[in-house]
């Protein structure tokens, strides 16, 4: 019986870079339309912030998405 | 005839005690999922159950492949037979009943496999398991699982905090309640296609062996609907002892830290169910809530409550192999021995049912307190958070109004 120690390897490699991945997207993503939305409450323009937040946040939506794709047999 | 009748008893009531572990892995195994997002308060109690036990069902329902052996490699294939299911299931049953009563996580997987393997030993001799799968599928994993999590989550939380700094928190706190929900969900949703699997393919099994399905074919869709029902019903009762272990016990969660948590828990669990390197769910969501709280400054950790899972984690497999190994010696006994296994598992579930009425846990009172009392000599610190469960007189104020209502 041997253990199979690349599939560990992997494993810990992607999970740690995936959920890292995922929260600074997430964290920036909120971290960008909250200072877009103080900024517009104080009369200045924060669009050009407010976009890239919610481009962002879409990554982080996508990543779920593709977590779902992975999770449901049927679309693989 | 008389052998038919007996083999159709023995089916049956295999079929119905691997329909009462599916409950049972169900509700062992919601807080994996929304322990972080109820204790934070991402999701209401009520609303996060209804979700997982949903979402649960689906998967089960999804998963169209079913494990083909329910050894895991333990022992030979052969030697599976209904009886050894039937105490397997047991062993397992009653090791994941005692662990919510003290309310510790552990893994209903480890918990089959324990108990099989002890009823093997019975019937076919301690050389008959393969000591080294046991080794590189329940040891090495149960130390993989919770630090690779764990570091994921401890980044993940550092990083959280990090770039959020200067964010009032009635925005981030909003943000990432929204993540902590959907990672969350896919934790449920992957879950109900895993762990359904385990009973369909224990039912399957069983019918296939009885020669009432032709051998090679799939669950049938009563078998899946059962196991995806039994499954979503566990979920859904909660098992709130073991929620609030992982939601309060080990740290106390803030929000940012609960979505960092949530996302190494899905990330880790996906990795490992497709890259080929499995790791229990429980040992996963709990190492992920552990690195949050590392990973969180000023956080304090109870680290006496991750060493009592830790132990929890160790015994499950000889834990429920002991108690599968002694339902192993009435399951083979025909039907006398199958009538007398059930009449001790219906007690063992009453008792323990009794025992956890003293210091109830519900969905409303799960956040109230960090600590699961067992009996009531423990300490009575927590009696006095919820006036509802000891004061008998809230009850004798409560009558008078019903009678003048009606």
């Amino acid at each position: 019986m041997h253990i199979d120690w690349a599939a560990l390897g992997v494993v810990a490699v992607v999970s740690i870079a995936t959920s890292v991945i995922f929260t600074i997207l997430l964290a920036t993503g909120i971290r960008l339309v909250s200072a877009a939305k103080i900024k517009s409450n104080e009369g200045g323009s924060g669009t050009a912030t407010v976009s890239l937040g919610y481009v962002l946040l879409g990554i982080a939506g996508l990543l779920v998405l593709f977590g779902i794709y992975v999770i449901v047999p049927q679309f693989h | 005839m008389g052998t038919d009748v007996t083999e159709l008893f023995v089916v049956i009531t295999v079929i119905a005690v691997a329909l009462i572990f599916d409950f049972t892995n169900g509700f062992h195994d919601s807080a994996n999922a929304m322990a972080g997002p109820i204790a934070t308060g991402a999701l209401r109690p009520r609303t996060a159950v209804i979700l997982a036990a949903l979402l649960n069902l689906l998967g089960a329902c999804l998963s169209t492949e079913v494990a083909k052996t329910i050894s895991g490699g333990f022992f030979d294939d052969s030697l599976i037979t209904a009886p050894i299911i039937l105490a397997g299931l047991l062993g397992a049953i009653i090791w994941n009943l005692v662990t919510w009563l003290v309310g510790l996580p552990s893994s209903s997987s480890h918990a089959l496999f324990g108990g099989l393997i002890g009823a093997v030993v019975v019937g076919a001799g301690i050389t008959s398991v393969h000591g080294w799968v046991i080794v590189s599928k329940v040891l090495l994993p149960a130390i993989v699982a919770p630090l690779v999590a764990g570091i994921a989550a401890a980044w993940a939380t550092r990083l959280a905090y990090r770039i959020t700094r200067k964010t009032p928190s009635v925005h981030s706190n909003a943000g990432f309640k929204y993540g902590q929900a959907f990672t969350a969900s896919m934790v449920a949703l992957a879950h109900g296609t895993s762990d359904g699997q385990k009973t369909m393919g224990v039912i399957t099994l069983v019918l296939i062996t009885a020669n009432l399905q032709a051998s090679g074919t799939g669950p049938q869709m009563w078998v899946i609907i059962a196991s995806g029902v039994a499954i979503g019903f566990g979920t859904y009762s909660g098992g709130w002892r073991i929620m609030r272990t992982m939601g309060k016990g080990i740290v106390e969660i803030e929000t940012p830290q609960g979505a960092a948590s949530g996302a190494a828990t899905s990330a880790t669990i996906l990795a490992s169910a497709h890259l080929g390197f499995g790791l229990s769910t429980t040992h996963v969501s709990t190492g992920s809530i552990l690195g949050s709280g590392v990973g969180r400054e000023g956080a304090e950790v109870r680290w006496s409550v991750a060493r009592r899972m830790v132990f929890a984690w160790l015994l499950t497999l000889p834990g429920a192999g002991l108690v599968g190994g002694l339902a192993a010696l009435l399951s083979d006994q025909g039907v006398p021995g199958v009538v007398a296994l059930l009449v001790l598992l219906t007690a063992a579930c009453l008792v323990i049912y009794f025992i956890s009425r003293r210091h109830r846990i519900t969905h409303a009172n799960v956040t109230d307190s960090h600590e699961v009392l067992v009996l009531a000599a423990a300490t009575p610190t927590t009696y006095a958070d919820d006036p509802r469960l000891d004061t008998p007189k809230p009850k004798k104020a409560k009558r008078p109004k019903a009678k003048s209502a009606a």
